[in-house]
């Protein structure tokens, strides 16, 4: 069931369309990654579905609510972590949290024990008293990112979530928001990190110039570029030309590439589906298999497919 | 309107307050030395033919201090929402479960009673020393009455602050429109010198009418007057100070509120 539905959303900034036109679903419980470079207008997207400002033309629904007629009823269903942390630097992190906890209705008891909880995990627990101004950038963003922890909304949304954060950090991150997730929350998270998307998202979709671009699951977007798995084998001798011919004819082989006569590149579609028929070929054909190497596309190959364009390339523009 | 999202407002206003120790401790510097030494030094200056309704200019001074501490503090908000709307800070206040109206009457309502809470150890202070020296003392009913009109300065002044902090993201231009309306409110006010003397002068021809007219209507004046009322007896209350705080008041709790609700959400 879909619990985030837009129509047309479009929000423009005088001249400037930041989000053009958006239709996009969400489901319940899904972590729904929004990706795009810096300025695709993910952040603008974002900042719509939690009221904080009004589309220009078109509308979503939080739940059963109309953002731009039930503003303070969709509100109460969604708690987001921004991508620049929103912290008054004369305050601590138990303060930022202890209140943000607070608002968010959560008891004395309840609140003590997550804020806490969360503090400990993201190793903040012996700074907790400290003024905020005196925190590193990564420090900073892990107590914007430990809000949304305790809060834990119906939908959570988390805003570049890992941004100047260390690698333990992020995968302590990123086993909190599936965390999150199995605890019942929606997750939407908008990264321009394209493997942070890649292990998180149940579904993606990339933004680019405020427009949605395309939407599904990882695996069916990769899937989606033909000829886009690779395989490179390397043979104990030479590959007969007939044995190439035979390999092409393979359903969902796209190409073949003799880089040296022992050494092929083969492009082709669902790779792990069809290195069974390509073994067994070359064993028919006597030809030992020294070493295979299989790879798939990256989301950066995706996004480079759909818009001719890297993403820092895209960022550029 | 919820009173708990506006409560949670007023703490998170509060606590904040207190952290600015050394802006407080600037603030208490500068009213101390306002009232031990200007005080002190202006009654031996000052002819006792105009202060003398006052018994002593430092009498006459000590409720214009209260009202400009009580300013200076409740105006404090607007540099805060000033930095919050320029950083992007405010983005995180409108996405939490208040409702617009709670948020902005709430973040008004705490810039007011921040000047309240600064000003009430100057009042105390002041009802003390004038106690001192006339053995008089306003009744519970009459004091009522002076913090209420007080109060009304105070959500007035904070509801002029958040209108200049928001109608600008330039710290440089929030800063410079509060040292205009410092000078002009705390000059051309009886907060120095008595509205009488004022109205003399003009009628001299020594002060232009438009600084009379702006002191006449300055609530500042209002509210050291009705201060100075109450805990000295003159100049006599009028109902029309309190309507000019009251409108102060009402006209600024309404900008602000019109200005966070319009500007802060774009």
């Amino acid at each position: 069931m879909a619990i985030i539905r837009t129509f047309d959303l479009t929000k423009k900034f005088g001249e400037f369309t930041a989000v053009d036109h958006l239709n996009l679903s969400i489901e319940e419980g899904e972590i729904f990654g929004l990706l795009g470079p810096n300025g695709a207008g993910k952040t603008t997207t974002l900042l719509m579905l939690t009221t904080v400002i009004k589309p220009t033309e078109g509308t979503a629904y939080v739940g059963e609510y109309d953002i731009t007629k039930e503003p303070d009823k969709a509100r109460r269903l969604v708690g987001m972590a921004f991508q620049e942390p929103k912290l008054m630097w004369v305050m601590t992190p138990w303060d930022v949290l202890n209140w943000h906890a607070k608002v968010c209705g959560l008891s004395s008891s309840e609140r003590k024990q997550r804020v806490k909880w969360a503090l400990t995990e993201l190793g903040l627990w012996e700074d907790r008293h400290k003024s905020v101004h005196t925190f590193s950038g990564g420090m900073r963003k892990r107590v914007e990112v430990a809000k949304i922890l305790i809060q834990r909304p119906k939908i959570a949304i988390v805003d570049e979530p890992t941004t100047q954060i260390d690698i333990v950090g992020k995968h302590r991150i990123w086993n909190m928001i599936r965390a999150l997730r199995d605890e019942g929350s929606t997750i939407i998270l908008a990264t321009n990190e394209l493997y942070e998307a890649d292990i998180l998202s149940d579904r993606v979709a990339i933004m680019h110039r405020g427009k949605l671009l395309v939407c599904d699951s990882p695996k069916k977007l990769k899937d989606s570029i033909v000829g886009g798995d690779l395989i490179e084998l390397v043979l104990e001798k030479e590959a007969a030309e007939n044995t190439v011919e035979e390999l092409k004819k393979i359903e969902k082989v796209v190409d073949v590439l003799a880089i040296k006569p022992n050494h092929l590149r083969i492009y082709l579609n669902h790779a792990e589906e069809v290195l069974p028929q390509i073994t067994e070929l070359f064993m028919k054909a006597r030809l030992p298999i020294r070493s295979i190497r299989m790879s798939e596309p990256s989301l950066d190959d995706v996004f480079a497919h759909y818009t001719g364009l890297t993403i820092e390339e895209a960022e550029k523009q | 309107m919820k009173l708990g999202g506006i409560a949670h407002l007023l703490e998170y206003d509060l606590r904040n307050f207190f952290r600015y120790k050394w802006w407080i401790a600037g603030m208490i510097s500068m009213n101390l030395a306002d009232l031990i030494v200007m005080a002190v030094v202006y009654t031996n200056m000052i002819s006792p033919t105009v202060a003398g309704k006052y018994l002593s200019y430092f009498l006459f001074f000590s409720p214009g201090i209260t009202i400009t501490a009580l300013f200076a503090a409740a105006f404090m908000i607007g540099r805060e929402i000033n930095r919050e709307f320029r950083r992007s800070l405010s983005h995180y206040l409108l996405s939490l479960p208040f409702s617009r109206r709670e948020l902005a009457f709430g973040r008004v309502l705490s810039g007011g009673v921040r000047g309240m809470v600064y000003m009430a150890p100057l009042l105390a202070t002041t009802t003390f020393v004038t106690w001192f020296f006339t053995e008089k003392l306003p009744s519970p009913l009459e004091m009522l009455l002076v913090v209420f009109a007080l109060f009304l300065v105070s959500i007035g002044t904070s509801g002029l602050s958040i209108t200049i902090a928001l109608s600008t993201k330039s710290f440089e231009k929030f800063v410079t429109a509060r040292g205009v309306i410092y000078y002009v409110l705390f000059f051309c006010s009886s907060v120095f010198y008595p509205l009488d003397f004022i109205r003399q002068l003009g009628r001299d021809g020594t002060l232009p009418q438009p600084l009379v007219f702006i002191a006449e209507i300055n609530p500042l004046s209002s509210g050291a007057d009705i201060t100075r009322s109450f805990l000295l007896g003159y100049p006599s209350f009028s109902p029309l100070m309190l309507l000019n705080v009251a409108l102060f008041a009402a006209i600024f709790v309404l900008t602000a509120t019109f200005a966070y609700l319009k500007i802060v959400q774009e």
